[in-house]
């Protein structure tokens, strides 16, 4: 009973002093907002981090020489088919895909259209595994990786550009491949995943997907690998690189792996400390927005000398007192708290939505930050409310 | 007839820095239940010092304080703030009304504080208003009420809790003649239904109102005598 009482006392206090409450709360709502701003953004670039090497596949992997091993005499250290071979042989039901890793760029000119070609490599069924989207025509089988077929996969926008329609299957263009100029046939069109890199890379060269046996003997420095589901990607990287090195007449621990898996880890974790040192930075500001309440509950206490001692001469308890200006206390920083919040996620949205990416909100954060908010007014508002709740009431009568 | 005040060799000193000061030094005097009584003194003779021990808002510094057979010295700060929340109903000089507190809430505190329902409280403040003639006034902000009507919302507020006693200090003292007259006028019919009425004044003509007139020199009382009051003056 009494509580809603305080309350409603300290909401004509916080009325009766509107800019001044106000500017109180305003350390409040800074530290507030800007704290959620900063961890809201933090949590949408980890988002949107963990599903581009979710869309990579968390079971991919990439196996190279470590660098500073590096053998002089190089060409046993690298990779060939019959490394494919060996590890299909030996691992083949862990491995879920493996091929050498082969790019390379080309100049196309079809007609007038001129453009530059990103080549990759791959082996069959990578759209499938990647999750790629293939809108005509089919992708690599066995046979063709195998038997160097002159197939290549395209993007939609390349077939509009050089073709002026979507499925261009069964088109011929010409490019070259380790200085190998091929005449390949288009057996795919395909749509490029949505990602936040596609949009910061240009739009002038494709990225197009030949078998990467195409290369011919050309041996490759890094495998492109990915695990089957329910093996641990680390395990089995250890002992496909192991097994290598041993293939290889090299060193055990000559092979090392990047694994998208462990890549993810470390950008989180890099991402996490980034926003939580921001974001303890942010909260000193809510420090300030804390001294700045118990400041002005300091002068309001003075202000208030006479109301106090009427309200004890009238027979409220020092607690009575104290929770008064407690809760007064208490509620100018909480709904600091909420406003700041509302500011901070508002801010946060903005900053996504122009980065184009989903603004997922928790509203546990709200309800966290008009919490914590409280706690700070109460931390802050107890030294004024101790010393309201202590006055003399006869002195505080006699105030002027 | 019940006593309702017992007071023996009360007296109160002030340490004022390295100096004793004994605001009173030795006071003994019974107040009955229904009585009307004026405490006088000139400023500096102790008269706000007794009455700020009647409200339970001091404690003596020797002495005996018996307010309805309760010994103010077994109580703490708590357990007083319930006393004068319960027994007492103060009336100030200043009116000391809440500000941008409507008259009507004014009223309702002493009993927020006695921790009386909402509703109960609302409608007990209702009528004391009407009883003080504030009825149609509930609403008013203290800034938008005359002298006289403050003093009457405060009157009101001092009844709440139906205290044994009312304490009045200077209760004329900022109001002209005629609230004067209005507010003299309330405190008797009070009186006349069975209050226990204290009013502390320097003033002779208030003083004139009550049945019983104490008067205070150096924080002894020197005089303590009946009076028939002269309620037709004016």
């Amino acid at each position: 009973m009494l509580f809603f009482e305080n309350v409603k006392l300290a909401l004509v206090a916080i009325k009766s002093n509107k800019m001044r409450s106000f500017l109180t709360m305003l350390g409040i709502i800074i530290g507030v907002s800007s704290v959620i701003a900063i961890t809201t953004i933090g949590n949408g670039a980890n988002s949107v981090v963990s599903k581009e090497f979710d869309a990579f596949g968390k079971n991919n992997a990439n196996i190279y020489p470590n660098s500073s091993e590096e053998d002089t005499s190089g060409v046993p250290s690298q990779f060939t088919l019959s490394d494919i071979n060996a590890l299909k042989e030996r691992f083949g039901d862990e491995l879920r895909y493996v091929a050498l890793y082969m790019n390379g760029s080309s100049e196309i000119k079809i007609g007038r259209m001129t453009g530059q070609f990103n080549i990759s490599g791959i082996a069959d069924n990578y759209m499938r595994i990647t999750g790629v989207d293939l809108l005509y025509g089919r992708e690599f089988t066995t046979n063709d990786v195998e038997n160097r077929r002159d197939y290549i996969m395209i993007p939609e926008s390349a077939a509009k550009k050089f073709f002026g329609r979507d499925d261009v299957t069964g088109q011929a263009l010409s490019i070259n491949i380790n200085n190998k100029l091929r005449e390949m046939t288009v057996i795919g069109v395909y749509r490029p995943r949505e990602s936040i890199f596609s949009r910061l890379t240009s739009n002038t060269s494709y990225t197009v997907y030949v078998p990467y046996t195409l290369w011919e003997d050309r041996p490759a420095s890094v495998l492109d690998i990915y695990i089957n589901e329910g093996y641990d990607v680390q395990k089995v990287l250890d002992k496909i690189k192991s097994y290598l090195a041993l293939i290889h007449k090299l060193a055990p621990g000559y092979y090392v792996s990047n694994s998208v898996e462990s890549q993810q880890a470390t950008m989180s974790q890099i991402l996490g400390i980034l926003s939580a040192s921001i974001g303890a930075i942010a909260a000193i500001s809510l420090l300030v927005g804390g001294i700045g309440i118990m400041n002005i509950m300091l002068v309001s206490v003075t202000e208030r000398t006479r109301e106090i001692g009427i309200r004890k001469s009238l027979g409220a308890k020092t607690g009575d007192i104290l929770v008064q200006f407690l809760i007064e206390a208490m509620l100018v920083s909480a709904l600091g708290g909420f406003l700041g919040a509302a500011l901070g996620i508002g801010a946060a949205s903005v900053g996504l939505s122009m980065a184009k990416v989903k603004v997922s909100i928790d509203p546990t954060v709200v309800l966290l930050a008009v919490g914590f908010s409280a706690l700070v007014g109460m931390f802050f508002g107890l030294y004024p409310a101790r010393k309201a709740a202590k006055l003399d009431p006869i002195e505080a009568l006699r105030y002027e | 007839m019940e006593t309702i005040i017992e007071i023996q060799d009360l007296e109160k000193v002030y340490q004022n820095g390295a100096i004793e000061v004994a605001a009173l030094r030795g006071v003994n005097l019974n107040i009955h239940k229904g009585e009307f009584v004026a405490i006088m003194g000139a400023s500096g003779s102790g008269k706000s010092t007794f009455m700020n021990i009647l409200g339970c808002l001091d404690r003596p510094t020797r002495g005996l304080y018996c307010l309805e057979g309760l010994d103010i010295n077994d109580y703490n700060d708590n357990e007083l703030s319930f006393i004068r929340n319960q027994k007492v109903g103060f009336v100030f000089q200043s009116f000391n009304l809440i500000p941008r507190t409507s008259a009507l809430k004014n009223v309702e505190l002493p009993m927020v504080y006695g921790k009386v329902p909402a509703s109960k409280r609302r409608k007990r403040a209702h009528e004391l208003l009407e009883k003080v003639g504030l009825g149609e006034r509930y609403n008013h902000m203290p800034n938008e009420l005359s002298g006289g009507q403050k003093q009457r919302v405060a009157i009101a507020r001092a009844l709440t809790n139906q205290p044994p006693i009312i304490l009045a200090d200077e209760p004329t003292g900022n109001l002209d003649s005629r609230s004067s007259l209005e507010i003299m006028e309330i405190f008797s019919e009070l009186n006349r239904d069975g209050n226990t009425v204290i009013i502390v004044t320097h003033e002779p003509d208030i003083a004139e109102w009550t049945h019983r007139v104490i008067t205070f020199r150096d924080g002894l009382v020197i005089d303590d005598r009946l009076n028939q009051p002269n309620t037709t003056s004016e």
